[in-house]
């Protein structure tokens, strides 16, 4: 399979995701913004589609960067108004923004293949170049996350002592919020929303269930998402070329992911009657 | 004789979660008209005894009789008045809606609330202070108006067995004295009363019998028998007890 | 045309209807994950050919028993099963389509769905689950403010708790399985959610919001399909456009004037 130059570059797509999504998805776990990081792959579909418009393929990035940030802001300001619970108001901006891209591109005759690429991106088609884009948004989310990551767990472990103690939990929501964003931006380009939503939220619910300690939720996070990505890549090769069966890598390496979550889901309850204890992770709030 | 007069009775039960056991040695027969306080410091076992009449925690070891009946077959028999920050108040209920969930047992869950149902919910509000505040959101109902609005709930349930969880507790002075009140006049009318409280004060003023926990029953009797310095101190081990009288004391193991 | 008008005043009531309790709930999230759950089973039934309302059902009550198991967990936990749930029935949905020849029209579909192009037969479908659905919440609605309100206190008061639950996933499964194929995902969520929302916002008593819920619904649909013909919009995205500034116009008439209204 990798004799091939595009699945090695497929797959280094995958690794550097895997490293920035390890990390990225404990966040997302300990803070509850599996919604948001759903709301997220949905919302930057209008900036996608305005982008293109504006500037071509180069334009997508831009466009979809600021619908991300806008979406960032107003669930922030939403939620922190308290005029909707957090998960209505997730629904409202995400079908709405999403249904503005929809009506845009709906004028011209045909948009289903924009979708396709939308949903699947085309990691198969990684350019040395996106590759590269790949390895610095990875290197700039990363430097973000370790500036943030102390606040953030003070913040979902203890929302009232971290206020208390000068922390403004808005603006930390909102970095979060936008580092989040980031990554969907990053990443929606080269493997599609199918992806993503997966990469952002399986590895740190499939590492919780065998340990409740951050970092290595992070570590073993990372690991399965490099795993899955090498066997999906496989399985989809295999599937197509020896079996003529059409499965997307974006499919199989999800599915892979989830896999592994169904199996460790039984092993984490085997290990928790035998210590005895149930922890929660950073407190959620 | 006595029997059909119990409202509450534990016989050597041990209680608990999947099978082992985080409470045991308890003990005790409240009747009818009777107040019994559980006492006991924080993670004693207070809830999981509450929890045990309900059905959310197993009976592993021993008996216990609600009603009369097995407690397994008791499901919906008590009235449980909670603590009010359990509560979502957010949601659309009037402080009535509330009391008026004390009656949907009585109704079943399908059949319409009646007229009488809807008198007896204004009656239960009245009893506790509230009559003019039926129509208003639950929500917007201060810390203590909404303690009194649960223990409407449970005088609108006709019950003759009520479970309450720290009661008192953050309830201005007010509210309490209205469900004094009201919990007097219930036990007066021959209901049996479970409460569970840290406040050892006004467990030896309300409470006919006591029940000291502490992982286990640490004894069962009158708050003068049960309340003395010895035996809080061997059961709360190295905590602060408020003493009856008023002092307050740092205990050591 | 006829069709997508009855089509939309009946999903807009449907979905107003149990929208109310998927909003008080705070289920939107879920009934996301179950959308995107549902789809697998809706293309396995095309596919294999047996009918897509039966095929959807049926996985529809898989899921919803699955769902359910799994959430039996507490927050940080549940948020995140939801999510792996969402994210696996989505790829397993798009992978099975991808097997298949006309892929993207029935992605296309799924997500954004074609009510102008719905039938006699879906508007008899979605006819009948709304007179079932209020039938369900006529009687049983109680049960589930109560159970959502004070779970403890409904247990203690003799509710089976899990059968209470399990019955508001299945009325919820059944809505989205009904409503799903005709105006696809994104406008089941933004129907479900949305009008609910904005009702809330209107009253404190539950009837009142009720009503408006279902009122916003049906008139979303209406307004969304009447803008959709007139400025050349996908039907789908003008309908849930329309909910959504109802909701901010209920946000701005509610909460702005409110120093002026008396406690």
């Amino acid at each position: 399979m990798f004799e091939a130059p595009f699945m090695v570059r497929a797959f280094a797509e995958l690794a550097l995701l895997a490293l920035i999504c390890g990390p990225v998805s404990v966040f997302v776990f300990a803070r509850r913004l599996s919604f948001v990081a759903d709301a997220l792959t949905h919302t930057v579909f209008p900036g996608v589609v305005i982008g293109f418009a504006a500037a071509g393929a180069e334009g997508i990035f831009g466009g979809a960067l600021v619908a991300g940030v806008l979406t960032a802001v107003a669930l922030t300001l939403l939620t922190r108004a308290g005029l909707l619970s957090d998960d209505a108001a997730t629904a409202v901006v995400l079908t709405a923004m999403f249904s503005v891209g929809v009506a845009l591109v709906s004028r011209r005759s045909s948009y289903t293949s924009d979708l396709t690429t939308f949903l699947f991106g085309r990691i198969l088609t990684v350019t040395p170049r996106q590759l590269a884009e790949t390895a610095v948004l990875a290197v700039v989310i990363l430097a973000l996350v370790a500036v943030g990551a102390r606040a953030w767990i003070f913040r979902a472990f203890d929302p009232t002592g971290s206020a208390a103690a000068g922390f403004r939990t808005t603006w930390l929501d909102l970095w979060l919020n936008l580092v989040v964003a980031l990554v969907v931006v990053a990443a929606v380009r080269a493997v599609g929303t199918v992806l993503v939503i997966a990469l952002l939220v399986v590895p740190a619910a499939a590492a919780r269930t065998v340990t409740d300690r951050l970092p290595a939720m992070a570590a073993l996070g990372t690991v399965l998402t490099l795993l899955a990505g090498y066997a999906g890549l496989w399985v989809s090769w295999t599937a197509s070329i020896d079996y003529g069966v059409r499965l997307t890598s974006a499919t199989a390496v999800v599915l892979i992911l989830v896999l592994a979550y169904a199996v460790l889901l039984p092993v984490g309850r085997l290990r928790a009657k035998t210590v005895g204890r149930a922890k929660t992770v950073g407190q959620a709030r | 004789m006595a029997d059909t007069d119990t409202a509450l009775r534990y016989a050597s039960a041990a209680l608990g979660y999947r099978g082992r056991a985080v409470l045991t040695d308890v003990d005790f027969a409240l009747r009818g008209g009777r107040t019994l306080a559980l006492v006991g410091p924080n993670g004693a076992g207070k809830s999981t005894l509450i929890k045990s009449v309900l059905g959310l925690a197993e009976v592993v070891g021993g008996a216990v009789t609600v009603l009369g009946r097995p407690v397994a077959q008791a499901r919906g028999l008590a009235a449980y008045v909670p603590q009010v920050d359990s509560l979502d108040a957010d949601f659309p209920v009037s402080a009535a809606d509330v009391v008026l969930m004390g009656r949907y047992r009585r109704i079943g869950w399908w059949r319409p609330t009646g007229r009488a149902d809807r008198q007896a919910a204004l009656a239960a509000l009245d009893r506790v202070g509230l009559a003019d505040r039926a129509r208003v959101r639950f929500g917007l109902l201060s810390g203590g108006q909404r303690q009194r609005v649960l223990v409407a709930r449970a005088i609108a349930a006709e019950s003759r067995l009520l479970l309450l969880d720290e009661p008192l507790n953050g309830v201005d002075a007010t509210s309490q004295a209205a469900i004094l009140r009201a919990l007097g006049e219930l036990t007066a009318a021959g209901a049996a009363l479970l409460i569970s409280t840290h406040d050892l004060g006004l467990a030896a003023r309300i409470a006919d019998q006591v029940c000291l926990l502490n992982g286990r029953q640490w004894a069962a009797g009158t708050p003068a028998e049960v309340l003395t310095g010895e035996l809080l101190r061997r059961a709360y081990g190295g905590h602060a007890v408020d003493l009856p009288d008023g002092r307050t004391v740092l205990v050591e193991p | 045309m006829r069709w997508a008008i009855a089509e939309a005043v009946l999903a807009g009531a449907l979905a107003g209807l149990i929208g109310v309790h998927v909003v008080l709930r705070r289920l939107s999230f879920f009934t996301m994950a179950l959308t995107h759950a549902t789809f697998p089973g809706v293309v396995a039934a095309a596919i294999i050919g047996v009918h897509i309302y039966l095929g959807g059902a049926l996985a529809g009550v898989l899921v919803a028993c699955g769902v359910a198991a799994l959430s039996r967990r507490r927050g940080q936990d549940a948020a995140a099963a939801t999510g792996v749930i969402l994210s696996a029935g989505f790829a397993l949905g798009v992978g099975l389509v991808a097997t298949q020849n006309g892929f993207s029209r029935d992605l296309s579909s799924f997500l954004v769905g074609s009510i102008l192009t719905v039938g006699p037969q879906d508007v008899t479908v979605t006819a009948v689950v709304l007179g079932v659905v209020a039938v369900v919440l006529a009687v049983g609605g109680r049960s589930f403010v109560f159970a959502g309100f004070d779970p403890t206190g409904a247990r203690a008061a003799g509710y089976r708790l899990g059968l209470v639950d399990l019955t508001l996933l299945v009325t919820i499964e059944l809505v989205i399985v009904t409503v799903v194929p005709a105006v696809g995902t994104i406008l089941a969520l933004a129907l479900i959610v949305a009008p609910a929302a904005a009702a809330r916002l209107w009253s404190d008593r539950l009837a009142v919001i009720t009503a408006l819920s279902v009122g916003f619904g049906v008139a979303s649909g209406l307004a969304g399909l009447l803008l959709s013909g007139r400025y050349d919009i996908a039907a789908g995205a003008a309908i849930t456009l329309v909910a959504a500034a109802i909701l901010v116009l209920s946000l701005a008439a509610t909460r702005i004037p409110r120093p002026a209204v008396a406690a």
